[in-house]
């Protein structure tokens, strides 16, 4: 019989031991753990700075000063008493991984090629020209980090964000919220498609046609490089590109930006067409 | 001639044919016509061939359509004005979190070995103090936070305690900050000049050693001098002016030794070495207050304070400078009297009368390669070690003696990655001042501690404080 299955092994696995089975390498984590700090954490503040004062300095914490490390005989015993007990003492969820196995299946921004917030990288690669992505993305970096350090906006009553975003105040600390906020209030829900001579008199059938997220935050990103390419340069360096792209997004936010008129004329534009959409001729098409 | 057109010669024509007179008389010297001519230059004739082409109409040969050219609308900014805004310096955020209770920089702070590993802010007086003389840099990620604040590290009490030990014993530590790129070499600079400002030792601070040598500063030599040095007295006022507004308490304590002959201004014994640093009013004048300056704080007996001598950018000054002297040859870069000043210093040349310190550090962002400097610090960090001391080269022939000479009694401080524990100690200040949003526990440490090779701050900070990482 497989000693796992045997009752009495486990019964065994339960009493009380004199002294640890198995030297666990990771000497400090719960230590550490009890000592980790959440940044919304209120004892946070209280706790800093003492243990700055009594746990953090390099000079008198060394593990082996505080406990000798064990011998290889003494890694068998235990290994031994492991396997008499029922476990596996190789069992890779013990052995060999300082910090354990990760839980499968991965979280997305554990995979290196989707490590970033996937509005960031859309819009990211839409800054990028001539293919240099990696300065897209120091502009992006500076573009976040403008946004971070620029005050609070004053959010315009007639140019509502979308309903259930944060207070203004709590914006500039979480930027990629921020940025998010700001392209997808000022994304539009439609595009106008022309069919060419639909009309009638070679006239075009102008008609509404909605987008998807992805669409959305790009036109609406466009429509913003668009006004910032036409701003005049205030300095130069590597961040006056990002600086201007950054104003703009406050601009948006504070409804101060041109795009909201861009969005609101296509939804007009949208409106109006809409009866378009029952055009015989189109209806036809479609079947 | 066939006869209709031999009768159409006889025919008056009906409209006169219309003759262009000479209109354009010109009064000028029979013998020269050259301005004249300069002055109403003929027009030249339309060419059948320019006739031709209709106006406004080109053959289109390629695909595309060129843009019309469009030229840059509105004000363009005033000169110095776009390097305004590069070099700008933000000391704060007020979006940041403040982090309550974190303990304040004091005199005796960063000496103390308890308390590397520990992050600590800088008072008020001193981030003045250290923004006159220009210690913060740009690059730097100060914007970010609610008030500037930095990792006390192991390095830094080594080198605070070696600051404290000469200025007790009176004599001046000579001591060069190397490191790979983005290790916090100009930080630990930064830290020796704030407890240098704390402790009321005279700082003096060289920001940016390039700007010395690169020939962008004015420069003229100085009568007198063989060989030939040069002063750079745009540079000298701002210096001055630096040191007088950061060492003013100091400054108004002590007063003058010597007097000052060659000085526009009569500076009597005895008065205040603020008088004189204050008589550094134009850029003409100023090398020599600078010097006089110097030579009083040089002076024996007179109860001088430590003196700090800092420079950042070490490469800059050890290799020919892109002057030129009259003759058009180029100058040597330790042939510039302030340069000159402090290489000396650096060899050991010149012994404070109340002890101090002269820091260098190398750049490895900006930086010339100097292989004599390279030669040398690798020379003396063996020595250092009592490991072999590295020869030279051979079969290479561009060895720089003079420069050897400056470093021949350095100290050479290598600056490399942080601790994981010191590591802890930032990351745990970045999260309590809401930039970093994640739970700094054991395995997030050693995270951002590897990606930033093996706890390269600068690595560090760009691998959590920056959202994408470029």
């Amino acid at each position: 019989m497989h000693p796992k299955l045997n009752i009495w092994s486990a019964c065994r696995a339960l009493s009380v031991r004199s002294r640890p089975i198995f030297h666990w390498p990771q000497q400090c984590t719960a230590a550490a753990q009890a000592r980790s700090i959440w940044i919304d954490s209120p004892s946070t503040s209280q706790r800093f700075p003492d243990q700055n004062a009594s746990n953090l300095h390099p000079f008198d914490v060394s593990p082996s000063a505080q406990e000798p490390a064990p011998s290889e005989n003494d890694v068998a015993l235990s290994q031994l008493q492991m396997a008499a007990y029922g476990l596996d003492p190789f069992d890779p969820e013990v052995e060999g991984h300082k910090f354990g196995m990760p839980s499968l299946p991965l979280p997305r921004d554990l995979h290196h090629k989707h490590r970033y917030d996937s509005v960031v990288v859309q819009l990211t690669k839409l800054l990028m020209r001539d293919g240099k992505l990696s300065k897209a993305q120091r502009d992006m970096a500076m573009i976040l980090n403008y946004l971070r350090t620029s005050p609070p906006p004053k959010v315009s009553p007639l140019r509502p964000l979308l309903p259930g975003s944060p207070a203004p105040s709590q914006l500039p600390l979480d930027p990629v919220l921020y940025l998010t906020l700001a392209i997808d209030s000022v994304a539009p829900l439609v595009r106008m498609r022309a069919y060419k001579g639909m009309a009638g008199g070679g006239r075009s059938l102008e008609v509404p046609v909605p987008l998807e997220a992805r669409q959305r935050r790009r036109t609406a990103f466009q429509w913003i490089l668009d006004v910032v390419n036409k701003k005049p340069t205030k300095g130069s360096g590597r961040a006056m590109f990002p600086n201007r792209v950054a104003e703009e997004i406050v601009a948006v936010v504070e409804g101060r930006s041109g795009v909201w008129d861009k969005r609101q004329l296509m939804h007009k534009q949208g409106t109006a067409a809409r009866a378009n959409l029952n055009n015989p001729q189109l209806r036809k098409k479609g079947q | 001639m066939s006869v209709p057109t031999t009768l159409r010669c006889l025919v008056r024509p009906s409209v006169p044919r219309h003759v262009p007179r000479q209109v354009a008389v010109v009064w000028a010297a029979p013998f020269s016509t050259t301005a004249s001519l300069a002055a109403n230059p003929p027009k030249k004739k339309a060419s059948a061939q320019m006739a031709s082409i209709r106006s406004g109409k080109k053959m289109q040969l390629g695909k595309f359509k060129k843009k019309a050219p469009g030229g840059r609308t509105g004000k363009s900014p005033l000169p110095g004005e776009r390097k305004a805004v590069r070099k700008r310096i933000q000391l704060s955020n007020s979006n940041a979190l403040p982090v309550p209770g974190l303990a304040e920089l004091t005199s005796e702070y960063m000496a103390d070995k308890v308390n590397a590993g520990t992050v600590v802010s800088l008072p008020g007086t001193v981030q003045d103090e250290l923004r006159v003389i220009e210690a913060f840099k740009p690059t730097q990620y100060w914007g970010m936070f609610r008030n500037p604040s930095m990792l006390v590290r192991s390095e830094t009490v080594d080198l605070i305690g070696r600051m404290q030990d000469s200025a007790e014993k009176k004599q001046t530590l000579k001591l060069v900050v190397s490191g790979d790129r983005l290790t916090g070499k100009s930080m630990l600079l930064l830290q020796g000049m704030a407890h240098g400002l704390l402790n009321e030792w005279i700082v003096i601070n060289i920001p940016e050693a390039q700007e010395l040598t690169t020939a962008s500063t004015e420069y003229a030599p100085i009568p007198g001098t063989d060989p030939v040095q040069y002063m750079q007295n745009n540079y000298a006022l701002k210096l001055v002016q630096a040191v007088r507004k950061a060492n003013e308490k100091t400054l108004t304590r002590l007063t003058t030794a010597y007097s000052h002959p060659e000085l526009p201004q009569n500076i009597p014994i005895n008065s205040t070495l603020m008088q004189l640093a204050n008589s550094a009013k134009e850029a003409d004048s100023a090398w020599y207050v600078f010097h006089a300056l110097w030579q009083e704080l040089m002076a024996k007996g007179q109860g001088r304070p430590p003196i700090l001598l800092t420079l950042d950018g070490l490469q800059h000054i050890m290799k020919v400078s892109d002057y030129r002297s009259a003759a058009y040859n180029p100058i040597h870069s330790h042939d510039l009297a302030l340069v000159r000043l402090f290489t000396d210093c650096l060899a050991g040349n010149h012994q404070f009368p109340g002890g101090g310190a002269v820091l260098a550090a190398t750049s490895r962002g900006n930086a010339p390669r100097v292989p004599s400097m390279e030669l040398a610090l690798s020379q003396r960090a063996a020595e250092q070690a009592g490991a072999e001391i590295p020869k030279h080269d051979p079969f290479f022939r561009d060895y720089d003696t003079r420069v050897e000479a400056s470093l021949k009694k350095v100290q050479v401080l290598k600056v490399s990655g942080v601790s994981k524990l010191e590591a802890r100690a930032v990351m745990e200040y970045w999260a309590a001042s809401g930039v970093l949003r994640k739970t700094v526990d054991e395995a997030t440490v050693t995270e951002k501690w590897t990606l930033g090779g093996h706890g390269v701050l600068g690595e560090m900070e760009r691998a959590s404080l920056l959202t994408m990482r470029p």
